[in-house]
């Protein structure tokens, strides 16, 4: 039976456009993606292609206009209609920075939320040496696609680059990296191995996730599950200077040789270096086609989420159902919920309200 | 002819009911009003429906027990839900349509509008208002009035209100049971904001902040029209909670500590007694004492940290510097020692405390800014259900 997948990717702006056409040819298989973007330019063979605002900007771009790629995103919403039938969670990749990636994005997300569908969004953020300008504008939009989206990933194109690269290369590698753990996040999801994570738990998973971080890895040889361990606690793309971290989604991708110990190794460690405390969540992916001999891990870190299994359990690394260790609220970060233990907690940039504040900011009260 | 409505508030600490009634070419008045402490309720939801019923019923029997000059008894029939908590957000909405001609006319405003009614929510959600705020037409926004204007795309802003469905079905299943039919889901704070401003304020930019139990809530007024609002999950109960994990106290001594001596400001040192006996201590053990800068450190970091969290919001809105009529307290936490300076400092703003100035018949209420949403929730009743009782009065009937 030929299944339709309940994801689509979607690719917005110029750079959104060449990552989402990435991921697809990465991918070797057909997959549910469409492109859009105010420049006419950004259509690609082989890829469906919405062009924003067409009647406004005649397919000549935003010109770095984020109200008018707005503007233009608001005319041309219901284009995408017709690609969302039976999808249950939509993809977007982007770059921040410009006019369409952030303004197109943000009324992209809106109407998916009206259509009832939840999106994650994966948006780079700009060079340092692209200018103050086009920061300033990343930045101000990057807490309205948070709050539109449920889940966002945001990555600081500095910490891809060395200085050794070339411009070309920086660009490249940008690129390639967001490709990548887009990448693996769908195989993730399309080809789910003994532990899966299906669409339905990651809609619940990204509904209250908030701002993210990603990064992913691919090692092999016989102690790659440490190595890969250590190259993810060392990647700056998760620096925890970014903010603290609430929920936890791993993905381990591996041919058949994929070893139990192997799975509790990448888990714990990982778990150690980013937070016992953050709720955990983990997939497998089995394909020996494509990873044999091989091991890639994708790790994304969110900074507001609360990924909670229905029953309160938690799928522990090695595959068995355990209680979760943070079920009682009190357990969670400083004590002094108090009154507030059962209820449905305040979270606020990662932080639990519901704790009093002196008691968050260590303040020794004289009393 | 004479209209009658209730509105009800099923809060963190308090449940009120309160009654109105509307003459024919006089203001609206509150004729009854009861409150009684709550239960069963934590963070604005409800944990325990059995006892949200019984703080139901006993509200209704407290409204019933407060004759009035002119009737014996009065049957309540049915109320609007004053609701707040977190569940509830607000969220931008602009919905577009092609004007049919050259011009814009009443028929594309009403398309327009109609077209804004079918935002789709989660199932789970449910719309408790829709506020139109301003019209655009191709490039050009901030439309008060399109009709007749030329334009090829015409677009209306809204701001859609909505909330949980289950949380509210709550409240419903407590009611029903209490023999109470609970009408239309309102929002706390912008009925608090409708009772509390005037047209001046609205035009000119002001906030609102209502501080209840469980929650707070604020709603910014600019132009004229609602321009943001939410709901964050803190409120009054925080504050004690946060005074009972410092100083080991009851729940009952905290909330004693906060209501008579905290202070949302840190005084001078020496201005008052450093220190504060401990309310409700057994005659059988030695009186215990708080530090007095220790308490109002709590209820500063707090407070300062909600005010500062609503400051951002509005900063990253664009909003804080339109607020030229400044800002407004209202809630049952309005009343806190303190906290009109605190928020004079966190916003850099006049403050001042809102009391319902629609609405007569609070004259006797000693914290009538505790009674905003209610009256704003009885305001809105009168508007929108003018013609059509809402209540039952039997005079004696079953006497």
């Amino acid at each position: 039976m030929n299944q339709v997948s309940p994801i689509l990717l979607i690719g917005v702006g110029g750079a959104g456009c060449a990552i989402a056409h990435g991921v697809n040819r990465a991918f070797g298989e057909s997959m549910r993606h469409v492109l859009c973007d105010t420049d006419a330019v950004s259509a690609r063979e082989n890829s469906r292609f919405i062009l924003l605002g067409g009647d406004r900007l005649s397919g000549h771009g935003s010109g770095g206009d984020v109200a008018q790629a707005r503007l233009a995103a608001e005319d041309s919403k219901h284009a995408f209609d017709e690609c969302l039938d039976g999808v249950r969670l939509a993809v977007i990749v982007t770059s921040l920075g410009g006019g369409t990636g952030g303004g197109a994005t943000l009324e992209i997300l809106k109407h998916l939320r009206q259509l009832g569908v939840p999106g994650i969004v994966f948006a780079t953020l700009p060079f340092s040496f692209e200018g103050e300008e086009r920061a300033c504008r990343a930045r101000g939009i990057t807490s309205m696609i948070e709050e539109a989206a449920g889940a966002a990933i945001f990555t600081q194109l500095d910490n891809l680059i060395d200085n050794t690269d070339n411009m070309a290369e920086a660009m490249r590698r940008a690129v390639d990296t967001l490709a990548s753990g887009v990448t693996l996040f769908w195989r993730i999801l399309q080809k789910p191995g003994y532990i899966r994570l299906d669409t339905e738990r990651v809609k619940k998973i990204i509904a209250t996730a908030g701002r993210g971080r990603f990064a992913t890895v691919s090692v092999q040889g016989p102690t790659r599950a440490g190595d890969a361990v250590d190259a993810l606690s060392r990647s700056p793309l998760l620096a925890a200077n970014q903010g603290p971290v609430r929920s936890i989604l791993l993905g381990i991708l591996a041919g058949d040789d994929l070893r139990l110990s192997e799975i509790g190794t990448i888990a714990d460690g990982v778990r150690d270096a980013f937070g016992r405390q953050a709720s955990f969540d983990l997939a497998t992916v089995n394909d020996e086609s494509t990873f044999s001999g091989r091991l890639s891990a994708v790790l994304m870190l969110f900074e507001a989420g609360r990924a909670q299994a229905d029953d309160g359990e938690a799928v522990s690394a090695t595959g068995q159902k355990r209680r979760r260790r943070d079920a009682n609220p009190l357990s969670q970060g400083p004590k002094g919920r108090g009154r507030f233990t059962n209820v449905e907690p305040t979270i606020y940039n990662g932080e639990d309200l519901d704790v009093p504040t002196f008691s968050r900011r260590n303040i020794i009260l004289d009393i | 002819m004479t209209n009658i409505y209730a509105a009800i508030e099923l809060g963190t600490t308090q449940t009120v009911l309160a009654v109105a009634e509307a003459k024919t070419g006089s203001r609206l008045k509150i004729i009854r009003h009861a409150e009684i402490n709550s239960s069963g309720v934590r963070k604005s939801q409800i944990l325990n429906i059995h006892q949200v019923t019984q703080s139901i019923k006993s509200v209704l029997k407290a409204i019933e027990q407060k004759r009035g000059k002119d009737d014996d008894s009065l049957n309540i029939g049915n109320a609007f839900l004053v609701v707040s908590g977190q569940h509830i957000k607000v969220d931008p909405y602009c919905s577009s349509v092609q004007v049919e001609g050259s011009k814009v006319t009443n028929r594309d405003i009403e398309e327009v509008e109609r077209a804004c009614q079918m935002m789709i929510l989660p199932k789970e959600r449910e719309t408790l208002d829709i506020i139109y705020q301003t019209y655009g037409l191709d490039a050009l926004g901030g439309i008060s009035s399109p009709k007749g204007m030329s334009g090829r795309m015409l677009r209306l802003n809204t701001l859609h209100i909505h909330g949980d469905t289950n949380r509210i079905n709550d409240a419903r299943t407590a009611a029903g049971e209490a023999n109470l039919e609970l009408r239309d889901p309102l929002f706390a704070v912008s009925c608090a904001a409708d009772a509390v401003l005037n047209d001046s304020e609205k035009r000119n930019g002001a906030l609102v902040l209502d501080l209840g139990g469980g929650s707070t809530g604020y709603a910014v007024y600019f132009d004229g029209y609602l321009a943001a609002a939410n709901a964050i999950g803190i409120g009054g109960d925080h504050i004690s909670s946060d005074i009972a994990y410092a100083f080991q106290t009851t729940h009952a001594q905290s909330e004693e500590l906060k209501k008579k001596e905290s202070s949302a400001v840190l005084l001078p040192a020496g201005a008052a007694s450093a220190r504060i006996p401990l309310p409700g201590s057994s005659p059988l053990m030695e009186t215990r004492t708080v530090s007095r800068r220790a308490l109002d450190t709590v209820v500063n970091l707090r407070l300062k940290e909600l005010f500062s969290i609503i400051r951002r919001e509005l900063e990253d809105q664009d909003l804080l510097h339109r607020l030229h009529s400044g800002v407004v307290l209202t809630g049952g936490g309005a009343a806190l020692k303190g906290l009109d300076a605190l928020a004079q400092k966190e916003f850099g703003l006049p403050v001042r405390l809102g009391r319902p100035i629609h609405v007569d018949g609070l004259s006797d209420v000693p914290n009538p800014e505790s009674f905003a949403a209610i009256a704003g929730a009885l305001m809105f009743a009168h508007r929108n259900y003018e013609c059509k009782p809402l209540l039952s009065i039997f005079k004696g009937l079953f006497k």
